[in-house]
């Protein structure tokens, strides 16, 4: 595993517990979508918390970042507040956006997450947008879009690498590969084998990273904001990852391998990175610190679950407010 | 270099060449004087159509965008017909529906001109999805200019190609216009990032060539390996054929700067003109490929200027035909709306 | 007041507009060399190409750049180059620009306005000439508006730009070089607010677009037979003034909508709908609509010109609506 070397215990602490509220957060999710307490399409990103860690653990306050339909983890990442997110997913009119986005129209402003999005590849050229005026700004302020490989296909993906590359963009395109668009294996889909190659042609610098390795991304991160941020442009960034779960949830899988499924266990980026921390003695040999971080983060989003729950539905009456801007 | 064709092939190539620059030279002319509204033209860019095109079979489709004339005459549309649809005659290849950006003629395998850039993309993808998925053994030819490939639906479309190995050749002319402070076929242009651009074929892993759209002899010999290799089923094929934009195509308003042709210029009886001097020294690939004919001994000015005469008639005839057709009757706006 | 021909009065208004906003950033094909048209002439030396850029023939990605932009504090001008190719920039338009202020519960705003021109003339053919507006006015959140005065043009071109929605602004391309008053100080002009181009006591005849000249100079005709129509021009379609509509039918006791689209499925169905809702008994007749027959638009200019509906269709219709009595057969 690679490591960024002078970063504090403390930092690499942070990042373990950032990753154990994302998986909290979403088996949680899991739990009351299954006792049917959330409602709608649900994709977690059981399994990919990362690279969003990762990514978004060097960015600034005032970068943005982008997410796909799913994007909780994106969110999380960049510091949305567990609760108003799980009271968005819940419906609720404390949720970020008052119930009216869900699941997949996620958006946090106060912390940077501008927008998730329903449509693959939808918020790729929006992320062209919000770098554009971070450029226009001149405060160094960078984009980071997340995005699948299945967005790989997509037109309006190339039309966003080519002007990206064209105007010098200060945008992290991050592609999350976890090798299946909705129910297919990328490889029914392209010929392409590493969606960097992709990057190349338009000429903009590009990393296959472990996404599984949360330092991994991070490294590949810091390097491409740091080009970005000095008016370098865009860069790409493929971390290999994998997806446990189905699709959606309530997805069986059932056209996947069960030996990919058995990966898993070898995979998951939480478990490999407390390993390496049990290495570096950063945790204890029986890890017991965290075993305290996992139990305290899902004592808080117990609660969260809860405060969501309690919380109030929208009025009525906000069915038909904000259509417009006042 | 020519084309490894016999001698009858070669006068017809040139024949066809003719035809394509006398009509447009043709509908130049009379847009002067009557107004037939705004078009584009393919001028320049016939050493690369004419034989391109000229490979294809019966059943073979093409599929083509506003810059469409040559590619139709190329394969034997009648320029009466034609020049009847662009001026919006009962006559016209399409009853005076189409016009000079939607221009068709099924019968001659060009079922469709989109007028939107890329439009053609996918329709010609889609075409060659259906040969291969019945077995016919046709092929599709997607003809499109370098502008296309910013579209999204360009990649959408060459993806699924190469994926699906279709008979398919995307021949992309390239006539990337020096007076948009580029120079002719430089990339990264101020609206293309990707170098070079047949890197954007390339990537899905199919055979992706740039070629001398001005050397008639490359484009037979590439399209001819491209078409073979359709037509084996072993996938697509992407081809760019670089040229430089012919001097008067002005955007909607084509204007003869440079004269008409003057085939005389190929063999020295007329001296190079002082006005666009490169155009007729080395660019215009008509000019290029009589010259190489009569270098090689398979045309004499005499029978250069006897075919010459012979298109030259052919495209009054088609001028006075439609100008003589009538317009559409009121009735037939509602024809064809539906199937 | 000075005459600016339509297409300067929308150059005027963004001039104007970008002296007094740096936020304003315009994106489109060409747009440093003036769009095809010459809607953004001279804008590029005035303002620098950082802020007039020239995008690639991607307008999915453009649109979707102006949306994203959007949300973090510019105000771009999207420029499509006929709206017939805002078809390739639907996703971000529909699912993305309309609906990201609702879905975020307020947190976001699109302060976009997308300038594109389309309508009949010159024999363009079916990917050129369309007139879509109808398929906007479908989806919340979207801002529709269709000037026909030079001067409205200008005063609703500004409007758009300061509002904080997203504007789809309709320009008629057989309106570019049509003359009109303007005004030494362009005002911006209030969306919502229907004007009354004629005042009449017979009739009727809401008109859109280009058919606003065309509904004056049937109102012409008409007075020579005795006939009275008022002609009323909403300007802006999302939102509609129904007010003023319904008061001028209150009046008249007689309806007649007229714009260039299809006439299936358009606007003219929406206004009267909405006429008979609330003024059923005021209506002396039924309602009438004027627009294209249903067909695309053909490239033959004898047939353009038979697709284009006209003065004479729209006198035809108001005849044809004067000619109903309340007591049911035809007067």
């Amino acid at each position: 595993m690679t490591s960024i070397g002078a970063a504090e215990d403390r930092a690499l602490l942070d990042l373990l517990e950032r990753m154990w509220l994302i998986r909290a957060f979403e088996e949680k999710v899991s739990d009351l979508y299954a006792r049917g307490h959330i409602s709608g399409l649900l994709h977690l990103g059981i399994g990919q918390e990362g690279s969003a860690v990762g990514a978004c653990s060097i960015l600034r306050d005032d970068d943005y970042v982008l997410g796909s339909h799913r994007a909780h983890a994106h969110a999380l990442a960049k510091g949305a507040d567990p609760e108003r997110l799980m009271a968005e997913l819940a419906g609720r009119s404390t949720g970020y956006c008052a119930g009216k986005g869900g699941s997949m129209h996620l958006v946090a402003l106060e912390c940077g997450f501008v927008t998730a999005t329903g449509v693959v590849a939808g918020s790729i050229p929006l992320g062209l947008g919000t770098a554009l005026a971070g450029q226009q700004a001149g405060m160094g302020q960078v984009t980071v879009v997340f995005f699948g490989d299945g967005a790989g296909q997509a037109g309006p993906f190339h039309e966003s690498l080519n002007l990206a590359s064209l105007w010098k963009l200060p945008l992290v395109f991050l592609c999350e590969n976890n090798g299946y668009a909705e129910f297919t294996p990328l490889s029914a889909h392209t010929n392409i084998e590493r969606l960097t190659h992709y990057a190349d042609t338009y000429q903009i610098p590009s990393t296959t990273v472990e996404g599984n390795d949360v330092l991994a991304v991070q490294a590949a991160t810091e390097q491409a904001v740091e080009l970005a941020r000095s008016g370098g442009g865009p860069s790409f960034i493929e971390a290999l990852t994998h997806r446990p779960r189905g699709h959606y949830e309530g997805d069986q899988a059932k056209y996947r391998e069960l030996s990919e499924r058995e990966e898993w266990k070898e995979k998951d980026p939480i478990a490999r990175f407390e390993m390496y921390l049990e290495q570096q003695n950063v945790l204890s040999e029986d890890a017991s610190e965290a075993r305290t971080i996992e139990a305290d983060v899902r004592q808080r989003i117990e609660a969260v679950a809860e405060a969501a729950l309690d919380a109030p539905w929208p009025a009525p009456e906000s069915l038909t407010s904000q259509v417009l801007a006042s | 270099m020519l084309p490894e064709l016999g001698e009858d092939q070669l006068r017809e190539l040139f024949q066809t060449m003719l035809v394509m620059r006398r009509f447009e030279e043709a509908l130049i002319t009379l847009a002067g004087e009557f107004d037939v509204g705004h078009f584009h033209v393919y001028i320049g860019q016939e050493a690369t159509g004419a034989p391109a095109l000229g490979l294809l079979e019966d059943g073979d489709f093409g599929f083509t965008t506003h810059r469409n004339h040559g590619h139709l005459l190329a394969r034997g549309v009648d320029p009466a017909r034609m020049m009847a649809e662009i001026l919006g005659r009962e006559t016209g290849t399409n009853q005076g529906k189409g016009g000079t950006l939607h221009l068709s003629s099924l019968e001659h395998g060009f079922p469709v001109t989109s007028a939107a850039t890329g439009g053609c993309i996918p329709l010609a993808t889609g075409a060659a999805f259906g040969f291969s998925k019945l077995g016919n053994r046709r092929v599709s030819v997607c003809l499109m200019g370098d502008g296309s490939l910013e579209e999204g639906a360009w990649h959408e479309s060459v993806n699924i190609a190469a994926l699906e190995k279709l008979p398919i050749i995307y021949l992309c002319e390239n006539n990337s216009l020096e007076a948009l402070g580029q120079r002719a076929n430089e990339y990264p242009s101020s609206s293309m990032a990707a170098s070079p651009l047949t890197g954007l074929a390339a990537v899905f892993g199919m055979p992706a060539v740039a070629i001398d759209g001005f050397d008639a002899g490359e484009v037979h010999d590439t399209m001819n390996i491209a078409i073979a290799r359709a037509r084996a089923g072993d996938g697509p094929t992407f081809i760019e054929a670089r040229t430089v934009r012919w001097p008067g195509s002005r955007p909607l308003w084509p204007q003869l700067l440079t004269g008409e042709l003057d085939l005389t210029i190929a063999w020295d009886e007329t001296a190079l003109p002082d006005e666009h001097v490169e155009w007729h020294r080395s660019q215009d690939g008509i000019l290029r490929f009589t010259r190489e004919l009569i270098e090689a001994g398979n045309l004499t000015p005499e029978q250069a200027l006897e075919i010459d005469a012979g298109v030259k008639a052919q495209m009054k005839e088609a001028v006075q035909f439609a100008l003589d057709s009538p317009y559409p009757p009121p009735e037939a706006a509602l024809d064809h709306v539906y199937a | 007041m000075p005459e600016l021909r339509y297409i300067d009065a929308i150059r005027r208004a963004l001039q104007e507009e970008m002296e007094n906003d740096e936020s304003i950033v315009i994106l489109g094909e060409d747009v440093t060399l003036g769009g095809p048209f010459g809607a953004t002439t001279g804008l590029a030396d005035k303002f620098g190409v950082t802020r007039v850029r020239n995008t690639p023939i991607s307008e999915g990605a453009v649109m979707g750049m102006a949306v994203g932009a959007s949300l973090v504090g510019l105000r771009p001008i999207v420029e499509i180059m006929f709206v017939d190719f805002i078809t390739l920039a639907m996703d971000q338009l529909v699912n993305h620009a309309a609906k990201l202020h609702y879905m975020s519960g307020g947190q976001l705003r699109v302060p976009l306005t997308v300038r594109v021109q389309g309508g009949i003339s010159g024999g363009y053919g079916a990917h050129h000439s369309q007139s879509l507006e109808a398929w906007f006015l479908h989806v919340p959140g979207l801002k529709v508006v269709a000037p026909a005065t030079a001067s409205d043009a200008a005063g609703l071109l500004k409007s758009a730009i300061r509002d904080d929605n997203p504007v789809l602004f309709l320009e008629h391309r057989a309106l570019y070089w049509t003359g009109g008053e303007v005004g030494e100080v362009i005002e911006p002009i209030i969306f919502g607010r229907a004007a009354i181009r004629r005042a009449g006591t017979d009739a009727t005849v809401v008109a859109v677009s280009r058919m606003v000249p065309a509904a004056l100079e049937a109102a012409e005709r008409l007075e020579e037979s005795g006939t009275s129509i008022e002609v009323i021009d909403p300007r802006t379609l999302a939102p509609l003034d129904l007010d003023t509509i319904l008061e001028s039918v209150r009046r008249t006791g007689r309806l007649v909508v007229a714009h260039e689209a299809v006439t299936v499925g358009g606007i003219g169905g929406e206004i009267a709908a909405q006429v008979q809702e609330v003024a059923f008994a005021d209506l002396t007749g039924p309602v009438l609509r004027v627009g294209a027959p249903f067909a695309p638009v053909a490239s033959s200019p004898v047939l353009e010109k038979l697709f284009a509906p006209g003065v004479d269709a729209i006198v035809d219709a108001v005849q044809r609506s004067l000619a109903f009595s309340r007591d049911g057969a035809p007067a």
